[in-house]
């Protein structure tokens, strides 16, 4: 049960018992003023569609359905009508005005007064259902026939839609103005009603009627071309289906071939980041600062399989270095025995060792160093060289004097 | 980049253009002045501006067409025919499902979520998402609707064929090359004479009366 509409329908009975003296007196005189009630009263009313203003400063009316309700339920005939037939109904207007015409021409003014409201209420009513008819199609439209599944239905509603408007369309067209006027004749009510009142419903129905038939067209083409797709689909899986080896020809291989299938192959590749590009460097930072994680996919290093180590071989890696220290020994002796100072470059130049000079030099200070402190006082030995130009605290050596003390 | 370049680039990267892609581009293409002065920049790469049939999707083609050229369009031919029935299966499928019997075109809206629960209430659409996914397409080997879904819809998406305007929702549009699609199927019924509209109308009428 849909429970708004449930509320909202006792909420419509609700007003029409609360307000059902304003509305039996609309039904009974036809038409209620302004001033017979409070203006919220009406409000609500026109609100509910219970009410309704058929030009803009007249009296307020009651709605067809609600009129229609109570004809049915009171079994008053009195102002039942057939609603769409507008044959008929044209008649039953022609006939009403002559009988208040009659009416008038006698002088009985009282009778002419009833003939006057109930050919308003005809020409009100025929109005109204001819708006109604209007606002149903657009609803349906505007909802493009929702309420029914398939695109197949959906265009057979369509089609009945049309029809319905060109039913509505020739039915409008049997109101014929020049009678109607001449009917009229000089007489003020009569004019307003079959000629002003009529004509302007008639303009905006025709208008709106083919503002209808447009988009019913376009509608009847988007479906037809829905259907026409899906039929493609359909058709080309069954014949898939019945033709397994259904395979189309290579019409890139005519000497024409459709433009369809000339599609180019591209040409650009994404562009990579220039990273010596001073004016990006901003930009760059900021992207590598939005990096949250870094996935990169790490090679597995090849696990090698556990296999023993001969330790008897580490001997065999030990350094020779026996001749350079041998080297050192005989330049400590050199200069024991000659006894004057001689650079460990020059040594190695005069005595032309074949040994690397910074590897010299370390050996003859280390040479040096592993002397014990006795022999050491024997020897003076000082570095030459310079401080490092760009860190403190580092001595740079180019060469070593040994000399005797 | 002017829009000039940024749409020469596009189209040189092999994309289709059309209005759900990039609006703005497939806007400046719908001007036969722009269209003019793109062209020359194509033709100096043997290349040249081509739309489909109601002038609504672009992409670029050969100008001249060499042996170089066609060995390129016959292999794009065969992967276009190849994956047609995936293509075509994958189409119907979402269109019964969303149960609006509309099929789907450029700038339909698909919603996984909702699809995914209409697929995974009915068997039947499960067992035809499943036979969809094996396709050498797609390439699920998911035994689960969710997984099957998901990798159909990344590798269109991947392809082109979709669009994610929203990474965090799980909405997709589809591009115009959807509708290029359609004209690929109707050019190969209108030159095959495989009248399928027909044979599908005749079925359906059957069906009906069964």
């Amino acid at each position: 049960m849909n429970q708004n509409l449930f509320q909202s329908g006792v909420k419509l009975l609700n007003a029409l018992s609360r307000h059902s003296e304003v509305i039996m007196r609309a039904y009974l005189v036809g038409s209620v003023g302004a001033s017979d009630m409070s203006p919220k009263v009406l409000e609500q009313l026109l609100q509910l569609g219970v009410l309704w203003r058929p030009e803009q400063d007249g009296d307020y009316r009651l709605k067809s359905a609600v009129r229609n309700l109570l004809e049915g339920s009171l079994q008053d005939e009195r102002n039942r009508q057939i609603d769409t037939n507008m044959a008929s109904a044209l008649a039953a207007i022609k006939t009403l005005a002559q009988h208040y015409k009659e009416a008038l021409h006698y002088g009985r003014f009282a009778e002419s007064q009833g003939h006057l409201s109930d050919l308003r209420e005809h020409v009100y009513a025929l109005t109204e259902s001819l708006a109604n008819h209007v606002r149903l199609l657009f609803s349906r439209i505007n909802n493009e026939f929702g309420y029914v599944a398939s695109v197949d239905a959906k265009i057979r509603e369509n089609q009945l839609a049309q029809s319905q408007v060109t039913d509505l369309l020739n039915q409008i067209e049997m109101i014929q103005f020049d009678e109607m006027s001449e009917l009229a004749g000089n007489n003020r009510d009569l004019r307003h009603l079959l000629v002003v009142a009529l004509q302007q419903s008639f303009t905006r129905v025709t208008k709106e009627l083919s503002a209808v038939q447009a988009r019913l067209l376009e509608l009847l083409g988007r479906f037809r071309e829905f259907r026409g797709k899906t039929r493609l689909l359909k058709g080309f899986v069954l014949h898939s289906d019945q033709h397994p080896d259904f395979v189309p020809k290579d019409y890139t291989a005519f000497s024409q071939v459709p433009m369809l299938f000339n599609q180019a192959e591209p040409l650009l590749r994404a562009a990579a980041v220039d990273s010596n590009n001073v004016e990006q460097e901003a930009e760059l930072q900021h992207l590598v600062g939005q990096i949250r994680t870094i996935n990169r996919h790490r090679k597995q290093e090849q696990q090698s399989a556990a296999k023993t180590i001969n330790v008897d071989a580490i001997a065999a890696i030990e350094m020779d270095d026996s001749q350079l220290r041998e080297a050192v020994e005989q330049y400590f002796c050199y200069v024991i025995d000659s006894g004057e100072n001689i650079t460990a470059l020059q040594y190695l130049q005069w005595q032309a060792l074949n040994f690397d000079t910074e590897a010299w030099l370390y050996q003859v200070i280390g040479g040096y160093q592993s002397l014990d402190t006795e022999e050491q006082r024997f020897f003076a030995i000082e570095a030459t060289g310079e401080p490092h130009p760009l860190y403190s605290g580092n001595y740079l050596i180019h060469d070593v004097v040994l000399g005797v003390r | 980049m002017n829009q000039q370049g940024r749409v020469l680039t596009q189209l040189l990267k092999g994309q289709f253009i059309c209005q759900v892609s990039d609006e703005d581009s497939w806007r400046y293409l719908k001007s036969s002045a722009n269209r003019d002065a793109l062209e020359p920049h194509l033709n100096l790469l043997n290349r040249t501006l081509t739309t489909t049939a109601d002038g609504d999707v672009f992409f670029v083609g050969y100008a001249g067409l060499g042996d170089e050229e066609r060995k390129v369009l016959g292999q794009q031919f065969q992967e276009v025919s190849s994956s047609l029935r995936p293509f075509v299966d994958w189409l119907l499928l979402v269109q019964q499902a969303q149960g609006n019997d509309v099929p789907v075109t450029m700038g339909t809206p698909i919603r996984l979520t909702e699809l995914q629960t209409i697929i995974e209430d009915t068997p039947a659409f499960a067992e035809q998402l499943e036979k969809i996914s094996r396709y050498r397409l797609f390439g699920s080997t998911s035994t689960q609707v969710d997984g099957q879904l998901k990798q159909v819809f990344k590798r269109l998406t991947d392809v082109g064929y979709l669009l994610k305007p929203n990474p965090e929702k799980q909405i997709f549009i589809a591009t115009g090359k959807i509708d290029y699609l359609y004209e690929v199927l109707r050019f190969i019924d209108e030159t095959e004479s495989l009248s399928l509209a027909e044979q599908a109308q005749m079925s359906s009428e059957q069906g009906s009366l069964l």
